[in-house]
């Protein structure tokens, strides 16, 4: 008896903290299917989180106001190039700071770790000048390249690779498999966990990125969906329910991605370093 | 033997070249030059020569109060959200850290604020804390406290708005570090509790004996992160108040986007960065050392 | 099987990138690029047709628009700049233009316009698009800045109707006004100064009051410093009799842009750009009035966004070309019908039904060309001008001290003009 009350309880607590946590995107979900005049003028009553006349009004709004297909695809093209090539790279060399004896390796990754702490806006500008030099603006290249290597994904990496049992490589060794064959045969189909983890983390890292695609890119032909909200900011009265259905479909897709891999996500995080 | 070791060398070089080379590339000299640009007077696009100028950016921005003023607000907010931010997180991990129907949906609501990007969260907040009774904030306060409750305009309130985003930057970061704990306590050894269970230990004392001392790094990582990020902040502020009121929000790299971006005065930009990475390399250091510590002890 | 649909993926995203690049030039067409800010949906549409109609006019000459967002514009054309990717023909807010030319961006277009069309410009275009002695700028429209009213409000405090600058309310009177206005309101809020909007807003509409009282941001005939001006008693005596009215709660906060639309306040501190909206909801209530009297007459914030060119020889000519395209009457008027704005030349305004001799906003014409509106400083130091004016005015909004705020916001700009050598 106590016991069940005790989950009934339990229950209770999560419902009510969920509700706190779903709020805000209630208020924008619902905030999209309203016309614009109404979204602020109810946010104060229950009425914020209920469409009452439904209409879909707000996201032809976007796509007639900016080409969100285009906008779309540029994204997903580069975050998953940066994804892709980041998960290669940044293993690869998670690996040998893990498993593999040289010379400089603690050095070096005491300067990884380093790396780890500088953001993004301390460096835009003087990044800005090289690639600039390199001839690079407006390009996908530009947006992709100098966020492959990821000190963030490579600490991951070798804290996971750190926990995997010796045993795994001993057994391939002796098959006469080189390094490089058993990274790719024993080590990667046995670290799904950590790729996913350091998929889910760039993505969602790079998937909100302002600053640098407003600096290096100009024109529709290569930006991504960050910018193009900006396109809703203009003289207010802000158009509410167009920024709020922009939002939904902008994060709809990232949304899709934790919730097909949030399994492998939990797992990934219990046996990466990220616990400790 | 020399000849393996020098092979092996060579492969963890092809290894592990892309990677360094990257960060060498888009990081490390980037950084370096930012260090350099901070000693001069760098303004974007100017015609005049570049002139050096040696600290002069440095003893500027410490002779002002703002960048002081943004590093105390940085450290405030620091101070404030992340232990309120893991102690929540922790909580809410320990409630969903059983074997029930429907907690992964639970999970998955917690950390869904976590997809959202900053800039999004920012504008949707603005709304919760409009002013007046036809606030969001306001309006569900003055119920939960029977009327009792005066409007406020909580992002002009010297008072409330740096509490105001942190109550946002906390609902966005939360479930990111409610995953990380709880994959934490999925890790910790089952017969730990069960043994101390035989000791006749209540849940309390197998909370402190066992989950937090087993918990140990995964808590401090999640510290240390949070801590980074908390000397990182920007986006909030920058949609949300603008750094007002009267530099109450203000944060030192809003400062530094503000020199570079709004006022052209790179160099000048470039040093508070180089202050703040100092900044977060001093706090990574002691935290490090803390953890060192803790595993010479145990 | 998960790394082939992967695959997949990525081979369609990398053909839909390919497909989408551009397509071949064709010969003998000269392809000119403007980039342009990605205003109102109005606004854009028409500016699309203008360019679709000059280029059928055209032979051998094809104009592209690129939209650029409106925030961060100045950091983004820096940015181009830097790259030396700048289009032809450029499009930007007006008191940027100083700092472009410093740069060296922009081409003076003195002989690229006959002199007629020159002075067919309404003065303060030519003021703004002027730098040193030379015009690197023309707009196709320029802006208004006043108080909107509800005349049956006001009349109910027996307030008088200033019809025109010289009859502006004085400050004092104002602040009786208000005083009265708040009487009869429910939450005493009875104006808007549109404290919703962003950044430029606040050096465009508030840096007025410091020029009526009889101060400026700097001094534009001797030092060209700020400080003794920004700061001096004349500055800081319109400051703080602003922030009396925010003291005395007579200012709607107005995140929901509805103050006065709702009927929350009486008066709203706005441009011409409210006008349609305004009208709309108020009707033949509604009355435009000058922005009030702080002891040197009425002033008002002038300017908007105008078009210069970067290009050099033939383009810069095939450029100029557009340019007097867009300053055609009918041209002019298309765009004004669209954004609501004042045309920027004199003929057009003329037939302008808003701005005309009859028109009901025929008050923003004649501050426009009767001297009262004042143009943003004319120098490279703009940017930390206004960056330090917007931050000194929220800190007076937020209850500082108007002296020593301002005092400050004077050494910063004093200081920036320093270190760049006083922009020569």
């Amino acid at each position: 008896m106590t016991f069940r009350a005790c989950h009934t309880l339990l229950y209770l607590v999560l419902c009510l903290l969920a509700l706190l946590f779903l709020s805000p995107i209630l208020l924008m979900v619902m905030g999209s299917l309203k016309a614009d005049g109404r979204v602020l003028v109810e946010a104060g009553s229950l009425k914020a989180f209920w469409p009452g006349q439904v209409s879909l009004n707000n996201y032809e709004d976007v796509f007639r106001r900016v080409d969100f297909g285009r906008y779309m695809v540029n994204s997903l093209f580069i975050n998953c190039s940066i994804v892709i090539s980041g998960l290669l790279v940044n293993s690869l060399a998670g690996y040998a700071f893990a498993r593999l004896q040289w010379r400089g390796r603690d050095l070096l990754f005491g300067m990884v770790l380093l790396v780890m702490i500088v953001p993004l806006e301390a460096i835009a500008v003087p990044l800005f000048y090289q690639v600039t030099l390199l001839g690079w603006r407006d390009s996908y290249l530009v947006q992709i390249v100098p966020f492959i290597a990821n000190a963030f994904s490579i600490y991951l990496f070798q804290t996971f690779f750190l926990g995997l049992p010796r045993e795994l490589e001993e057994a391939a060794r002796m098959d006469g498999a080189g390094i490089l064959r058993t990274f790719f045969s024993i080590i990667v189909p046995n670290a799904k966990p950590a790729f996913a983890t350091a998929a889910i983390l760039t993505f969602l890292s790079q998937w909100g990125a302002f600053l640098w695609p407003l600096m290096v890119t100009s024109g529709e032909a290569v930006r991504p969906l960050p910018l193009a909200i900006a396109a809703f900011y203009t003289l207010p009265p802000l158009q509410w329910g167009d920024i709020f259905a922009f939002g939904v479909m902008m994060v709809s897709p990232v949304l899709l991605v934790f919730l097909l891999f949030q399994n492998w996500f939990v797992r990934g995080v219990a046996t990466t370093g990220i616990k400790g | 033997m020399t000849d393996d070791r020098h092979g092996r060398t060579l492969i963890a070089w092809f290894f592990i070249a892309p990677g360094l080379l990257g960060l060498a590339l888009f990081v490390a000299l980037p950084f370096l030059l930012a260090v350099g640009l901070s000693c001069t007077n760098l303004r974007l696009g100017s015609p005049l020569p570049l002139e050096f100028v040696g600290f002069e950016q440095f003893r500027r921005i410490f002779s002002e109060p703002t960048l002081l003023r943004a590093l105390a607000n940085n450290g405030l907010f620091a101070l404030v959200v992340v232990p309120l931010q893991t102690l929540l997180a922790l909580g809410l991990a320990l409630l969903l850290n059983r074997r029930l129907a429907g907690l992964i949906f639970f999970r998955t609501i917690f950390f869904m604020p976590v997809v959202f990007p900053l800039s999004l969260v920012a504008v949707v907040w603005v709304l919760i804390f409009a002013p007046g009774i036809n606030g969001m904030l306001n309006s569900a306060l003055d119920v939960v406290s029977l009327g009792a409750w005066q409007p406020r305009d909580f992002l002009h309130d010297p008072y409330l708005a740096l509490p105001a985003i942190m109550l946002t930057s906390i609902w966005q970061g939360m479930g990111f570090q409610m995953v990380i704990i709880l994959a934490g306590l999925q890790a910790i050894n089952q017969e730990l509790y069960e043994a101390a269970a035989m000791d006749g230990a209540g849940r309390w004392r197998q909370f402190v004996n066992i989950t937090l001392p087993q918990l140990r790094n995964t808590l401090i990582f999640v510290v240390l992160v949070t801590t980074v990020l908390a000397f990182r902040l920007f986006d909030q502020v920058q949609i949300m108040t603008q750094g007002g009121p009267r530099n109450a929000t203000t944060t030192a790299m809003y400062e530094a986007v503000q020199a570079a971006f709004g006022r052209q005065q790179v160099g000048r930009g470039a040093a508070i960065t180089v202050v703040l990475f100092c900044v977060a390399v001093a706090i990574t250091c002691l935290q490090r050392r803390i953890i060192r510590q803790e595993r010479q002890v145990s | 099987m998960r790394e082939q649909v992967m695959l997949l993926v990525i081979a369609v995203l990398l053909l839909v990138a390919g497909c989408a690049e551009e397509q071949g030039e064709q010969p003998g067409v000269m392809k000119l690029q403007a980039w342009v800010h990605a205003g109102q949906q109005a606004e854009r549409l028409v500016l699309e047709e203008q360019v679709a109609r000059f280029n059928r006019r055209q032979q051998g000459v094809q104009l592209e628009l690129t939209l650029i967002p409106e925030r961060s514009y100045n950091a983004q054309i820096q940015a181009a700049a830097l790259a030396g990717d700048l289009p032809d023909l450029l499009e930007f807010d007006g008191p940027y233009l100083a700092n472009y030319v410093w740069q060296g961006h922009l081409r003076p277009l003195d002989d690229l316009l006959p002199s007629q069309l020159k002075d067919d410009l309404l003065p303060s275009i030519i003021t703004q698009g002027t730098y040193r002695g030379r015009l690197f700028a023309v707009g196709v429209f320029d802006s208004g800045l006043g108080l909107y009213g509800r005349r049956s409000q006001l009349l109910a405090t027996g307030a008088r109707i200033p019809a025109r600058p010289d009859e502006a309310w004085g400050a004092e009177e104002f602040s009786r006004l208000l005083k009265e206005l708040a009487k009869g309101d429910a939450d005493g809020a009875v104006l808007d100064l549109k404290f919703n909007y962003p950044g430029e807003w606040f050096t465009y509409a508030f840096s007025p009051i410091v020029q009526s009282a009889g101060g400026d941001l700097l001094d534009r005939r001797h030092s060209g410093k700020a400080a003794g001006v920004l700061d001096s008693s004349e500055s800081v005596g319109a400051l703080t009799q602003l922030q009396s009215w925010l003291a005395a709660g007579y200012v709607d906060g107005n995140v929901d842009d509805a103050a006065f639309v709702s009927g929350r306040v009486a008066l709203s501190w706005a441009g011409h750009w409210e006008y349609r909206r305004y009208k709309e909801m108020v009707g033949d209530d509604l009355v435009a009035l000058p922005l009030p009297d702080f002891g040197y007459g009425s002033r008002t914030g002038q300017g908007s966004w105008c078009w210069g060119i970067t290009a050099t020889g033939d383009r810069a000519k095939a450029a100029g070309t557009f340019l007097r395209f867009l300053l055609r009457p009918a041209e002019v008027l298309a765009m004004s019908g669209a954004n609501g704005a004042v045309p920027a030349t004199h003929s057009a305004l003329a037939q302008s039904e808003l701005y005309g001799p009859r028109g009901p906003l025929h008050l923003f014409a004649e501050q426009l060309s009767g001297g009262i509106s004042v143009t943003r400083p004319r120098t490279p130091a703009y940017p930390v001008i206004t960056s330090a004016f917007q931050q000194a005015f929220h800190d007076i909004r937020h209850g500082a001290d108007v002296r020593t705020t301002l005092q400050r916001a004077a050494a910063i700009i004093d200081e920036d003009i320093a270190d760049n050598k006083g922009y020569p």
